[in-house]
């Protein structure tokens, strides 16, 4: 009985068995076939490249993603070590694949915020209520009173891939543990405050400031902006002033006793310390009644 | 011309009135996943009417040439799951070895085509509807993908506009995507019972 169900069973599911076979093994052929008459030749070299990088497509070599620089690299050696997120490790490996020496291509660049302003330091003349975004806000003439500060509306943490950005009290500030530097964040503000910089130390002594306006107005926006007072300029000469605003020559930069002084004059504070295990910035002095007298 | 009156007909049913994303809830997952741009949109709708055609032309081949004579229409779903998976195998190697640039703008969305409900539930409603013409299965085959990429676009630039807009904060995202869905779909219900 069970052997005469078996055999039931059997009977009627070999043509399907078949049938399908049959199908399966038709469309293998055309798909053999054709992908035999449809090869695409590919440099095994790009593949390998391909392998090597972080992938996760960040754009910071100036590419669409990793393949299509991947393809550019195995062409151009120019474009080696334009990866920066994959830093000097992923350099090394793909110049081992293109059978290349690679030179010191230097210090790693990292983003620096040239804005210190947390919300209570910025003059606003009203709240803004439109769309939630920089370059939204930016096209609208008076927003805040500086016209180079941070918006905080965070397109630049939008920008970032890697999480290593935040607005903190209204100021984008970066995690410099989690950035790779690939400076998305860097094309994403409207107001170009962040910028690419080497970081040659474990922490950089930067201008945390952009306003170009003349000292008094500068003071009359912002608590912490730079005045051009040119205090830093004399007590160290990495520094300069441009445009009513201090500039710090970051390729020249050295932590000397120079810079330490120029940190500790500048009257509102407006240079800093950034990067991994920075010193908190030094608050300005607030105006007491003893201040004043 | 009696023959292309009722392949006229089905075709505009397919594409407005049977819409298989706004009345059969087909295909839902690319129409929300890949209708952020309308560039993109537009390709992902032409692959799948590429696709659609073909493997709706195809299983109806197979369904009355082979299945029906022998009897296995149980067998169907498999068998039209593989012609659809050997046909997004075929398209992805001919646009790869003659369109490299739409290649690379497709990425990872063309494989995603061979799980896209919408291709097989077409393929079935072919054989639910009994069609018993090869011309009418072709017609009402690439009605569908021209529904599906008029769909996708759609919503698309709906989508490119609501990102301009002030949406509510809890309603920001995949919400207000949804509540737009059922808006447009309603809107293609008017449609309902205009033919067939």
């Amino acid at each position: 009985m069970i052997l005469a169900d078996i055999y039931q069973l059997w009977s009627s599911a070999w043509p399907a068995g078949l049938t399908m076979l049959g199908l399966g093994s038709g469309f293998a052929v055309v798909l053999l076939i054709a992908s035999i008459k449809l090869k695409v030749e590919i440099d095994p070299k790009i593949e390998q490249i391909h392998g090597a990088l972080p992938n996760v497509d960040c754009g910071a070599c100036g590419f669409a993603g990793c393949g299509q620089y991947a393809k550019a690299v195995s062409e151009n050696p120019e474009f080696l070590g334009k990866c920066a997120p994959g830093g000097p490790e992923t350099a090394s490996k793909i110049a081992l694949i293109l059978n290349l020496q690679i030179s010191d291509s230097g210090p790693p660049e990292r983003p620096i915020v040239h804005c210190r302003a947390n919300t209570a330091d910025k003059t606003l003349y009203g709240k803004y209520k439109g769309i939630e975004s920089c370059t939204a806000a930016n096209s609208l003439a008076n927003v805040q009173a500086c016209k180079f500060g941070c918006l905080g509306f965070g397109d630049c943490t939008r920008a970032c891939q890697f999480d290593a950005l935040e607005m903190v009290d209204g100021l984008a500030t970066v995690n410099y543990e989690k950035c790779t530097g690939c400076g998305a964040c860097s094309r994403a503000c409207p107001r170009n405050l962040i910028e690419m910089v080497p970081f040659a130390h474990e922490h950089m002594m930067t201008v945390a400031c952009s306003n170009k306006e003349t000292g008094k107005t500068a003071r009359s926006m912002c608590k912490v902006g730079c005045i051009g007072c040119g205090l830093c300029a004399k007590k160290a000469d990495t520094f300069s002033i441009e445009e009513n605003l201090a500039h710090l020559d970051y390729k020249k930069y050295q932590p000397t006793e120079d810079t330490e002084t120029a940190i500790n004059k500048c009257p509102t504070c407006v240079i800093i310390y950034v990067g991994k295990s920075a010193p908190p910035p030094r608050q300005p002095a607030k105006k007491t009644a003893a201040a004043k007298t | 011309m009696d023959t292309l009156n009722i392949l006229l007909v089905g075709f505009i049913s397919i594409v407005i009135v049977n819409n298989l994303v706004f009345t059969k809830f087909l295909g839902i997952c690319p129409y929300l996943g890949v209708s952020g741009r309308i560039d993109m949109a537009f390709g992902m709708g032409m692959a799948v009417t590429f696709v659609v055609t073909l493997s709706g032309t195809l299983t109806w081949l197979i369904d009355h040439l082979i299945l029906m004579k022998m009897g296995l229409e149980v067998t169907r779903y498999v068998c039209f799951i593989l012609v659809i998976a050997g046909a997004v195998q075929l398209v992805e190697m001919y646009i790869r070895k003659f369109f490299p640039s739409l290649y690379e703008s497709f990425g990872i969305f063309l494989p995603l085509i061979t799980t896209n409900c919408a291709i097989l539930g077409l393929c079935l409603f072919i054989n639910l509807w009994g069609i018993d013409n090869l011309l009418e299965a072709v017609v009402l085959s690439f009605g569908a993908g021209i529904g599906f990429t008029m769909a996708i676009c759609i919503m698309a630039g709906i989508r490119e506009n609501l990102n301009m807009a002030d949406v509510p904060e809890s309603l920001k995202g995949a919400p207000i995507t949804l509540i737009t869905a059922g808006l447009l779909t309603l809107a293609f219900m008017g449609f309902a019972g205009m033919i067939r």
